[in-house]
């Protein structure tokens, strides 16, 4: 009894210590590794780095070269030049713009009208959390590319077009594609919040509908919609993959470049442009936190009632309407063009991608990318993500349900990986484990595989604490305290009563974890480079050049692995922990 | 089982102190009751013998030994909470039996027929098999006492256990309580927000307010002879008067109290009882009461009109509402009045001095 009862006791904070080193080891040490890299020079600490590229207008526009010459502020209105980071939050700034536009009129349709599949479809809006970005690149490839079945349609139309990708347009709409659904949720779930009582008392005193709508329901939306808005902003500064496979180096951000220095071996300049973006996007995830903290959901007493979406058209019909052929054009036709291009080739219908992706390919070059490879490797690494995300997952969903001094600080800590990027992640892992790390006079290496796997139970983890740390939080705490005064100790409590409540947030975080390592690309990428540790985005991104068919076959398995993930997540799950 | 004793018990949370010096003194196999409105300190109380809340100062004792280092799950308590807290993922008998992986049964018992004594103590034999989800309320709380109950504790804990429950439901399983806990003998604390229901169960009971307790008696004590102005509102119904006393007649007990202009003759509350001070003198203020059922329509003293306000049929009597003057009686009779106007008195000896 004694002796189960110490070892109880010390069970909790050694797996505290266990999962504190593994996080600094998988993500606080190749982080910092960066950070150094940023301002180190041939073994020398210098910020020489850091003001040479304050200083160049390639990277900052007008405000390096107002340094030089104020003058330039005046002169060059307004044609400002913008710099890779004026470039890269202008065009966050116009996908935010972009989804807010399309994600409001989806959230007053989802919010005030009833339909057959409503619930389907707001289930269906919390899909980019688990959707791989890659995978919405080459479903806009497969749709508005060079061979894609708009472009095509529009050509046999006899309009003289030839590719919509490599523009500006196309990555807002992609963007927007991907950010939309998001702004539409967040939002219509604050919006059936509002009492229905509301805007009938303001009706009652003398105001117009419209009126009543701007004085009682916007009012009450913009925080939400604030929240989405920023939200939005960060995913696409952040964004790389969308940008990468449909702007290229034409239209980089600076995570393309980041990535475009590290392919060119110029390790320097990508720490300092990473530190950089991290240090913006660190200081913005904050002011998400901070703002999504201060919402409070509430729940209308009496929710206004539903406006049947099919009946005699009026304005309003008419609005929702032309809104969802919008949404249908936006949303569908790029899944359905990806479904499209995979079955299709020169001969019409083939099932020629699909064979190509489980061949074995003796005859491909050393260099090439085999398909079969890249299946196998998604998912022995996806498996090993498990094994690693799943415990951390749950143990910090565990810490951050207690009560005790420097719990928010572990709670920020092990919620940082949120808002530090793929490419960070794998640039530090590079640097630091691919290459190797000296301790105690000895060289240690790390494979790529085990660094992609390394990366992506960071980029996973937190999915698994958000899910499970509210499934925690709700177990009614008398159900705790009955399991103690029967004699059951701490630990006890959490393997008998607490952790068999949870188990369908477990999996649901798992399903989460599973979905987000199989879709990830931005560290995956770095981590591949000259390895055979390839795997399905990464492959998609090589192939979509050259090969789209096989391209878009891989994406349609992705889309099916997303997809299944996504239906547990939606059964089992809380969330994503954004905004429900 | 064993005694339990609380000395000088403060609690304090950040900004507010929910008890205050509480001392009570709980004796083996008693069935106790703490009975307040919501915030007077009741719950804390119980959770504080239970383990879950540590005391600011003051000490617990568990058969005279100091409890402070030992947690909960060492303390050998049964709770029962309000909304049951069942196990959800486990059946009924798996709740029941949930202690007993901690404590084997008493009596030598093995676990099956522990269980099975408990779940035929609580009328629910051939229920085990169920889950929590698939019983009523009344159920469901008949499991979660049987589950307290199983490792036979030494002190059983009722946290307002049936107020989720309907009235008629409520009082069959207060008797049910009532009857296994003497079958048991067990030590029992009951809280509850439900003074009649305070009355109606327990051996003694201490009536708290803001943090504190007021006081502790026999449920008759307690109504009988109120300590504090609190008590007597708090505990049934009552009639309070504040008044001057004027004077006193010879050498009666009874004294004369002047309230708003008229004047009442009361028992000074000396009479049998020593409870140390003086004797009221005139030019003291004080308070008085009188129980609803103690004021009488045309009765030979102590005489007074009002008006009739309201009047309640409760079936075997009809509450009145009366007002005299600014304020507004209360009395009950089994036979109902007509009419706005009546003349209300009490016997001097009905009174009781706060």
């Amino acid at each position: 009894m004694r002796v189960t009862r110490v070892a109880e006791r010390l069970t909790a904070p050694a797996l505290a210590v266990a999962t504190l080193a593994l996080l600094s080891l998988l993500f606080f040490y190749p982080v910092g590794i960066v950070l150094v890299e940023a301002v180190r020079v041939d073994g020398v600490y210098t910020l020489a780095t850091v003001v040479e590229v304050l200083r160049d207008p390639f990277f900052f526009g007008v405000f390096a070269q107002a340094l030089d010459d104020p003058a330039v502020v005046v002169r060059s209105f307004p044609d400002y030049r913008l710099g890779l980071f004026g470039f890269t939050a202008y065009q966050a700034l116009l996908s935010t713009v972009a989804a807010i536009a399309l994600g409001l009129p989806g959230a007053y349709v989802l919010a005030r009208f009833e339909f057959p599949g409503r619930k389907t479809i707001r289930s269906l809006t919390a899909l980019p959390f688990v959707m791989p970005t890659i995978l919405v690149a080459i479903g806009f490839v497969a749709t508005f590319g060079a061979t894609g079945v708009v472009t095509g349609a529009l050509q046999t139309l006899g309009l003289q077009v030839e590719s919509f990708t490599g523009t500006l347009g196309i990555i807002v709409l992609a963007h927007a594609f991907y950010d939309a659904p998001l702004i539409a949720r967040i939002t219509a779930a604050s919006w059936e919040g509002i009492d229905a009582e509301m805007t009938e008392t303001a009706r009652s005193l003398g105001a117009s509908p419209l009126r009543a709508f701007r004085d009682v329901v916007i009012p009450q939306l913009l925080p939400a919609i604030l929240t989405g808005a920023l939200l939005t902003f960060i995913f696409s500064f952040m964004s790389f993959a969308i940008v990468l496979a449909l702007g290229g180096l034409s239209l980089a951000t600076v995570e393309v470049w980041v990535y475009h220095r590290i392919s060119q071996l110029d390790y320097g300049t990508a720490s300092t442009l990473a530190t950089m973006e991290m240090l913006f996007s660190l200081a913005l995830t904050y002011a998400y936190l901070r703002y999504e903290a201060r919402q409070r959901a509430t729940s209308a007493a009496r929710p206004p009632d539903r406006i049947a979406l099919l009946g005699p058209a009026t304005k309003r019909r008419l609005f929702a309407w032309g809104y969802a052929i919008v949404a249908v054009v936006v949303f569908v036709v790029p899944i359905v063009g990806l479904l499209l291009s995979s079955v299709t080739g020169p001969e019409g219908f083939t099932l020629r991608n699909y064979r190509f992706l489980v061949e074995r390919q003796a005859s491909a070059y050393a260099f090439q990318v085999k398909p079969l490879t890249a299946v196998t490797n998604s998912l022995i690494f996806g498996a090993g993500t498990l094994l690693l995300a799943v415990p951390m997952g749950v143990f910090l969903a565990i810490v951050s349900t207690r009560q005790f001094r420097g719990r928010k600080l572990i709670d920020t800590l092990s919620m940082a990986p949120f808002a530090v990027s793929g490419v960070v992640v794998g640039l530090g892992l590079l640097r630091g484990f691919v290459f190797g790390t000296e301790a105690f006079g000895y060289r240690f290496t790390v494979t790529g595989g085990l660094a992609i796997v390394a990366a992506h139970a960071v980029g996973a983890y937190p999915f698994v604490t958000r899910n499970v740390a509210p499934a925690l939080a709700g177990i009614d705490g008398s159900i705790v305290e009955s399991a103690r005064s029967l004699g059951a100790s701490r630990a006890r409590v959490m393997l008998d009563i607490e952790l068999p409540l949870v188990v369908p947030a477990v999996l649901a975080g798992t399903a989460f974890a599973f979905a987000i390592s199989i879709g990830e690309f931005d560290s995956t990428v770095i981590l591949a480079t000259g390895d055979g540790s390839y795997t399905m985005p990464v492959a998609i991104e090589r192939f979509i050049g050259r090969r789209l068919g096989p391209a878009t076959a891989m994406g349609v398995v992705l889309l099916v692995v997303t997809s299944v993930s996504f239906v547990i997540i939606d059964r089992l799950g809380e969330g994503s922990g954004f905004g429900g | 089982m064993a005694d339990l004793e609380l000395a000088g018990v403060r609690k304090a949370f950040a900004d507010t102190v929910a008890l205050d010096d509480v001392s009570l003194d709980i004796a083996e196999g008693e069935f106790f009751t703490l009975v307040g409105p919501s915030g007077c300190g009741k719950t804390t109380t119980l959770r504080t013998i239970a383990g879950l809340e540590s005391p600011t100062s003051g000490t617990v004792r568990f058969g005279g030994e100091d409890v402070a280092d030992v947690p909960t799950e060492e303390r050998d308590v049964g709770i029962v909470f309000q909304n049951y807290a069942l196990f959800p993922h486990m059946s009924v008998r798996e709740n029941v039996a949930y202690g007993l992986k901690f404590a084997d049964p008493p009596d030598g018992q093995s676990v099956d027929e522990r269980v099975a004594d408990l779940l035929d103590l609580v009328d629910l034999s051939g229920m085990g098999d169920r889950e929590p989800d698939q019983l009523s309320g009344g159920q469901q709380q008949r499991v979660a006492l049987a589950r307290a109950l199983a490792p036979a504790p030494d002190v059983l804990l009722l946290d307002e256990p049936m107020s989720a429950l309907d009235a008629r439901l409520r009082e069959t399983l207060r008797r049910q309580v009532k009857r296994i806990q003497t079958e048991l003998d067990v030590t029992t604390v009951y809280v509850t927000h439900d003074q009649a229901e305070a009355l109606a169960i327990s051996d003694r009971l201490a009536v708290m307010s803001d943090g504190a307790v007021e006081q502790v008696g026999t449920p008759r004590e307690v109504y009988e002879e109120p300590a504090t102005e609190f008590v007597a509102s708090f505990v049934g119904e009552n009639n309070l008067f504040r008044g001057e006393v004027v004077g006193r007649d010879g050498d009666d007990d009874a004294i004369t109290v002047a309230v708003d202009g008229a004047e009442f003759r009361v028992d000074d509350g000396f009479d049998g009882r020593d409870r140390g001070g003086e004797a009221p003198t005139a030019g003291d203020r004080l308070t008085f009461c009188v129980r609803p059922e103690d004021l009488r329509v045309d009765a030979d003293a102590n005489r007074f009109e009002v008006a009739v306000e309201t009047a309640e049929f409760l079936g075997e009597t009809t509450r009145y509402y009366a007002d005299w003057g600014d304020r507004t009686v209360v009395f009950r009779t089994p036979d109902p009045h007509g009419g706005d106007a009546l003349t209300l008195g009490f016997d001097p000896a009905d009174t009781r001095m706060l």
